[in-house]
């Protein structure tokens, strides 16, 4: 194990400690409550970037996502996320138009499951995010996150990315130096959203944001999603448009 | 993981000193805690039931063509083969019998008979027990989830109410559960469709199916136990019950996915996977 991960991990474990209690969502007298069930009301094929324009891409970033829009075009590349159903990866997952799920436990995580594709997230709290040499072996679809609390925003840090996700339903890429900030919160008590932050400096030329609103919809019950079969009506969702 | 596993084993360790004090059920008694400290559940490797002391069991293997499986082959030098059934079990109707004595002329006649799971299909209920690798519950008051790593799959349990009037035919059906004795949750699942097998030898089922699962930690939790009864009048002349057990050990859920490298190098007859020819939205 890596000595300076190692103590890491033990001062906060000690720290952790006395947190703790089984059962219940850690923290759940002091930790703002974002369980629930959440439905976005509207999709976007192409992502949406705070402050409006295109995606700052670099010559690399644009080159490939020329070239990935022209192989879906053609059919040379097929979306596996779609055609398989593999994990969407970030930030593609947070537009779904599916809804999903976040709950608040166990003690010391922060799961997400998404209807679509199945997709789970696990955000474990108040540790250090893996370094490098433990990241790379291991590259996830969604990426590898750690979250913290600051005040009532669930700030959810994530790497250890493969590079095989689109970053929206375009085409656009990333590579797998991909590292992206979320923070989540309720801004009203009906409403999350996710602003996510996308940090990946070879396709990128800076730092971009995109921001995601989800209604709170604790009436629905999260189905089964197997890839190809039917599934539940999104025509309250605008923007999609089933094939 | 194994480095993320011994830095979470150290923090689990700090934890587990204050990680005594049980939670509670709706009716104000303890429950047992399946989740907490990074907690999974290690199926073990083989993908059969146990069958019950006494009554009615689920579909074994063949005596007379004993199945060896890759994880038996490993241990005794063996050659691994295919699953036969035993057709003479009384709780199948005549037209299961039927279809496991195909699958069991398939299996002789060299067809490959991977699970339905290894092409990437939901098991349902109770063949999601039978996954060999890693289970996570995840607890809230309200609801429980029950997580497999293999291919993230998701089963989701309702407490403390019931079963909706019509539930919509679905691959793992509506579970509702309640906890019972401080050490048990027991959950009850209708409404699965009828395109899963209930075991690894391929026995269907109808969408009558109704299971009963008990989950329980024994031997001081280091082992969750799960006994269930299976009933199908369409399928089964009778209920039958069997169990299957896992370690506990220290793991977070990883993304295991399931539809990718999936190329058939062999060029045997196998299931199409899973696929939307038309993208969803």
């Amino acid at each position: 194990m890596n000595d300076v991960f190692a103590r890491a991990g033990l001062a906060l474990g000690a720290v952790l400690a006395a947190a703790s209690l089984p059962g219940a969502a850690r923290g759940a007298d002091t930790a703002p409550d974002i369980a629930g069930i959440y439905w976005a009301s509207r999709y976007d094929a192409k992502i949406q970037i705070v402050g409006g324009g295109d995606l700052p891409l670099t010559a690399a970033g644009k080159a490939a996502y020329d070239e990935n829009m022209a192989g879906l075009k053609n059919g040379s590349i097929t979306d596996t996320a779609r055609k398989f159903c593999l994990p969407d990866g970030l930030p593609r997952v947070l537009a779904t138009p599916y809804p999903f799920e976040i709950v608040q436990a166990p003690p010391g995580q922060v799961t997400i499951i998404y209807e679509f594709s199945h997709q789970i997230r696990v955000v474990t709290m108040d540790r250090p995010m893996p370094n490098d040499k433990e990241l790379i072996p291991y590259p996830f679809y969604n990426g590898h996150s750690v979250g913290h609390f600051e005040g009532d925003t669930l700030v959810v840090e994530t790497a250890g990315f493969n590079e095989k996700t689109f970053v929206d339903a375009t085409g656009a890429l990333h590579t797998d130096a991909l590292r992206t900030i979320e923070r989540i919160r309720k801004v009203s008590p009906i409403e999350l959203e996710d602003v996510i932050t996308v940090h990946d400096p070879e396709y990128y030329t800076r730092d971009w944001q995109a921001r995601f609103v989800y209604r709170q919809r604790n009436d629905v019950r999260l189905e089964d999603y197997t890839c190809g079969n039917v599934h539940r009506d999104l025509s309250a969702v605008a923007g999609v448009h089933r094939p | 993981m194994p480095r993320f596993t011994s830095t979470a084993a150290v923090i689990g360790i700090l934890y587990a000193g204050v990680a005594l004090l049980p939670a509670l059920a709706a009716d104000g008694g303890a429950i047992p805690d399946f989740s907490s400290n990074n907690t999974g559940w290690d199926g073990g490797g083989e993908n059969d039931f146990t069958s019950p002391k006494s009554g009615p069991g689920p579909v074994t293997s063949d005596p007379a063509e004993p199945y060896i499986s890759n994880f038996t082959a490993r241990r005794t030098g063996q050659a691994p083969n295919w699953r036969i059934a035993d057709l003479t079990n009384p709780i199948l109707k005549p037209w299961v019998v039927d279809a496991l004595r195909q699958a069991n002329d398939d299996a002789r006649n060299g067809k490959a008979m991977f699970t339905r799971e290894a092409r990437c299909w939901p098991q349902g209920v109770p063949a999601m027990l039978l996954n060999p690798i890693l289970l996570f519950f995840v607890q809230t008051p309200k609801e429980v989830w029950i997580l497999q790593q293999a291919d993230h799959r998701v089963r989701r349990v309702y407490l403390d109410q019931p079963h909706t009037a019509n539930p919509k035919p679905s691959w793992f059906g509506e579970s509702v559960g309640h906890y019972e004795g401080g050490d048990t949750l027991v959950v009850d699942t209708i409404g699965m469709n009828d395109k899963t097998f209930v075991d690894s030898y391929r026995t269907p089922h109808t969408t009558q199916l109704h299971v009963v699962e008990r989950f329980k930690l024994i031997d001081g939790g280091k082992t969750l136990e799960v006994d269930f009864t299976v009933d199908d009048p369409g399928a089964f002349n009778m209920p039958w019950s069997a169990s299957k057990r896992w370690k506990r050990v220290k793991r977070t859920l990883e993304e295991e996915t399931c539809a990718e490298n999936n190329a058939t190098f062999f060029k045997y007859e196998v299931e199409p996977m899973p696929q939307a020819d038309k993208p969803d939205f």
